[in-house]
């Protein structure tokens, strides 16, 4: 059941939610109260913990959202009806593809990690540049259908694409009262991504009471995340994320240097958003398309940790290939960048520190999803002229 | 005078000519071999410039998918158009129309089969966009020409930019077209025209007076280019697959609705009414441009939507006064030609090609590199090859069109 009563608000650090909800952090909670005090983060949150239990599941629209899916599984939302929102974002692959890069439209290579859907209704910032506004989910399903990088579709060629196979027809009048539009199209997927939610997380049962959720290697690794390690700096309250956006120095991708089609994609992102001094521009320089205030070259959106376990590789460019190889990023202090966040130092972990955070990290991570594709409507001949 | 209205007055002032039958005939454009081809002040032909513009007619990089360049829908060895009846489009999607082969298209005012351009740079750069032909994005493609530094170099050489720009692809490709052009050396009937009375058989020369006289074809294919380039509604009959295929149906209310007609012709149209997209008049309804009537024997099938597969339909055709009228005032007429005069006539359309077909070479495209990093150079780069379009040419076909199903 996809409904559920309370429709939740996004809440860039800890609600009041948080506090009515059996914390059992405990200690780790003072230490980590100690620890924030020195950050300027700290003050905008909820002191009594940082953590929170899963932002409560937004209100659905059933027949949106079921008409959705099948979009969302649907190739001929895309120009060459060749990829579909899933080609990029396979819930066997934690909604993203597993590559480090993604592939991209057809004769396209990417520049950028497709990232993962998990509980994206609960993001302030879409995309990794935080070029969307988090709580305008159609907007980006019209971009990754337009966009000549993801889709490359001409949503018109689209709508009547649909309007050919009745069930669709069908549904899109029982979803909107109406025609397949364009529009209805966006708002019919977004409504099933505000579906798709980390479900079963250790960690999140911890935060929910049961006692028995977190193994003591992983007790110990939140003590670490909270405290020694820094994590919570960044990744704190229900999404495990500040809702920011940060350099942290993560090296640029070999990948794209080595190949004229991916850097092809993201000059052409640079100029289409209006970048100064695109054609010399050889990093990804980020949120600095959106801003154009050089402070934010470098600068991503904190991801959120929520099902981290199932979504590799990481960061914005997936160079770091496994959830270790993040711990001992950032345990030497992050990588190299001028607008380096100046918050990341070398923590000096231990080994068995490090397979500690290792293991916390991986109680947030819940079960695979249980999706499958649907089946998908088929054409019919219609009666041309009776439209 | 805007666009469209120069199209009525033209198609008024046709239709006055017709009315009054072939007495006139004297009276319209001569025929005769075609002139040099224009070029535009703004786009004066330059060798360097036609051997970019080739390289990027073949170039697939000038399309969506990496691999939908021009040549794709417009190929040397089928009339450079497809050779089919109505033209396969963009993978997974459909077009509506023939293909029109690109030989003389220099001489042409408008583009397209309901004449929505008004050059040659423009039609490069609507059929590299549009969504059932290249369905490029500009800046992508702009992009991807940026990465291959042969292109640069031609590019700075040809329009003194640093970066290749996407209008003056459109520009080069377009100078490329205009060297497309019959030759009147090997063309029988400019052979004829310019003297050589034995460059044309007896029944050709009788089916030259026909073109002129009793069959009247001359009251729009006239002139140098065998075209009045203007907008008839000769009632070509619907092609049978709008009714039958989803994919054509899918194209054809896309065509409706992304030519912004009012809702209830877009719920109840049932055709292709070519000029009326660009009007939204009614009596240009069903009305389309006349093709020149040069290198037809190797471009069939013919008509807009490739209805009539022979130029003996296309005979008949006219002979019964054509089809239908949409446009409400009709003006072909039933011409009562014997079987003699068919073959004569057929004889004479015989003549309005080239000995041989028209054909260049492929050229080699060259190959995308990535941009160096300050201190390095852009040789020890990886090179990557292009895709070739002619390849995606063979798996856009028809016989690839499963692919289209698949869903």
């Amino acid at each position: 059941m996809l409904h559920q009563s309370h429709v939740h608000q996004r809440s860039d650090g800890l609600g009041t939610r948080a506090a009515r909800l059996p914390i059992q952090v405990g200690a780790v909670a003072l230490m980590a109260a100690t620890m924030l005090a020195l950050s300027p983060l700290a003050h905008a949150q909820d002191k009594a913990s940082p953590f929170a239990p899963l932002p409560d599941a937004p209100k659905i629209n059933e027949a949106r959202a079921k008409l959705g899916e099948k979009l969302f599984f649907d190739s001929r939302l895309s120009g060459d009806t060749q990829h579909s929102c899933s080609s990029c974002h396979d819930p066997a692959k934690g909604w993203g593809d597993g590559q480090p890069l993604s592939m991209g439209y057809t004769g396209v290579e990417y520049f950028r990690n497709a990232p993962p859907l998990f509980n994206i209704a609960g993001r302030k910032y879409l995309l990794w540049d935080g070029r969307l506004e988090g709580a305008d989910l159609g907007t980006l399903v019209r971009d990754m259908l337009t966009e000549a990088h993801t889709m490359n579709a001409d949503t018109r060629i689209v709508q009547e694409r649909l309007k050919q196979a009745p069930e669709y027809a069908e549904m899109f009048e029982k979803a909107y009262g109406g025609d397949p539009y364009g529009g209805k199209i966006y708002g019919a997927v977004a409504e099933y991504l505000k579906a798709i939610r980390t479900v079963n997380a250790p960690f999140d049962r911890h935060l929910r009471g049961d006692k028995k959720a977190l193994n003591e290697a992983q007790i110990r690794g939140m003590a670490l995340f909270a405290g020694k390690a820094g994590c919570i700096a960044c990744h704190s309250g229900p999404m495990l994320t500040d809702q920011s956006l940060h350099a942290l120095g993560v090296p640029e991708n070999p990948m794209i240097d080595a190949d004229a089609a991916r850097q092809t994609t993201m000059l052409r992102h640079f100029a289409t958003m209006g970048t100064p001094n695109y054609m010399n521009l050889r990093d990804d320089v980020g949120n600095y398309v959106v801003s154009k205030d050089g402070k934010d070259i470098g600068k991503f959106v904190t991801p959120s940790l929520w099902d981290v376990g199932q979504t590799a590789p990481y960061m914005h460019n997936g160079v770091l290939p496994t959830l270790e190889s993040v711990v001992d990023f950032y345990d030497q202090g992050g990588g190299t960048h001028p607008n380096k966040d100046a918050r990341l130092r070398p923590l000096a972990l231990t080994k068995k520190e490090k397979a500690d955070l290792v293991a916390f990290l991986k109680s947030f991570t819940g079960d695979k999803p249980a999706v499958t594709k649907p089946a998908l409507p088929e054409y019919g001949v219609r009666v041309v002229g009776k439209n | 005078m805007t666009t469209n209205r120069m199209v009525r007055a033209a198609s008024a002032s046709l239709a006055a000519l017709l009315l009054t039958g072939t007495a006139l005939a004297a009276d319209l454009p001569a025929l005769g071999p075609l002139p040099p081809a224009p070029a535009p002040s703004d786009n004066p032909t330059t060798p360097a410039k036609v051997e970019l513009g080739k390289k990027l007619f073949w170039d697939g990089r000038l399309s969506g998918n990496g691999s939908m360049g021009c040549v794709a829908c417009h190929s040397p060895d089928l009339g450079w158009g497809t050779g089919g009846a109505i033209s396969f489009g963009y993978p997974g999607t459909q077009h509506w129309r023939k293909s029109q082969t690109v030989l003389n298209s220099a001489h042409y005012n408008k583009l397209f089969w309901e004449g929505s351009v008004t050059s040659l740079e423009g039609q490069a750069e609507a059929a590299a966009e549009g969504g059932v032909a290249g369905n490029g994005d500009s800046a992508m493609m702009e992009m991807r020409l940026r990465l291959v530094p042969e292109y640069v170099a031609e590019f700075k050489k040809v329009f003194g930019t640093e970066w290749p720009h996407i209008s003056d692809a459109w520009k080069a490709i377009a100078a490329f077209q205009r060297t497309l052009n019959s030759d009147p050396e090997k063309v029988p009937f400019d052979r004829f025209m310019k003297g050589d009375q034995t460059a044309i058989s007896a029944e050709a020369k009788r089916g030259l007076d026909l073109f002129k006289g009793k069959a009247g074809c001359v009251s729009c294919h006239n002139g140098p280019l065998l075209s009045d380039q203007s907008f008839h509604d000769t009632g070509v009959p619907d092609n049978p697959v709008f009714q039958t295929d989803p994919h054509y149906q899918i194209t054809l209310r896309w065509q409706h609705y992304q030519k912004g007609v009012a809702e209830d012709y877009y719920r109840k149209g049932t055709t292709d009414d070519g000029l009326y997209y660009v009007t939204k008049r009614a009596e240009d309804k069903g009305k389309f441009r006349t093709p020149s009537l040069r290198e037809i024997a190797y471009t069939g099938p013919y008509m807009h939507n490739g209805v009539l597969e022979t130029l003996e339909a296309v005979v008949e055709f006219y002979d019964k006064g054509g089809g239908e009228s949409r446009s409400g005032t009709k003006t072909l007429k039933p011409l009562g030609l014997t079987e003699q005069e068919k073959k004569d006539l057929l004889a004479f359309l015989g003549t309005l090609s080239m000995d041989q077909p028209l054909t260049v070479k492929e050229p080699t495209l060259p190959e995308s590199r990535p941009l160096p990093r300050a201190g390095t150079t852009a040789s020890e780069a990886p090179a990557a090859k292009p895709a070739s379009s002619h390849a995606h040419h063979m798996q856009a076909t028809p016989a690839a069109a499963p692919t289209k199903k698949k869903d």
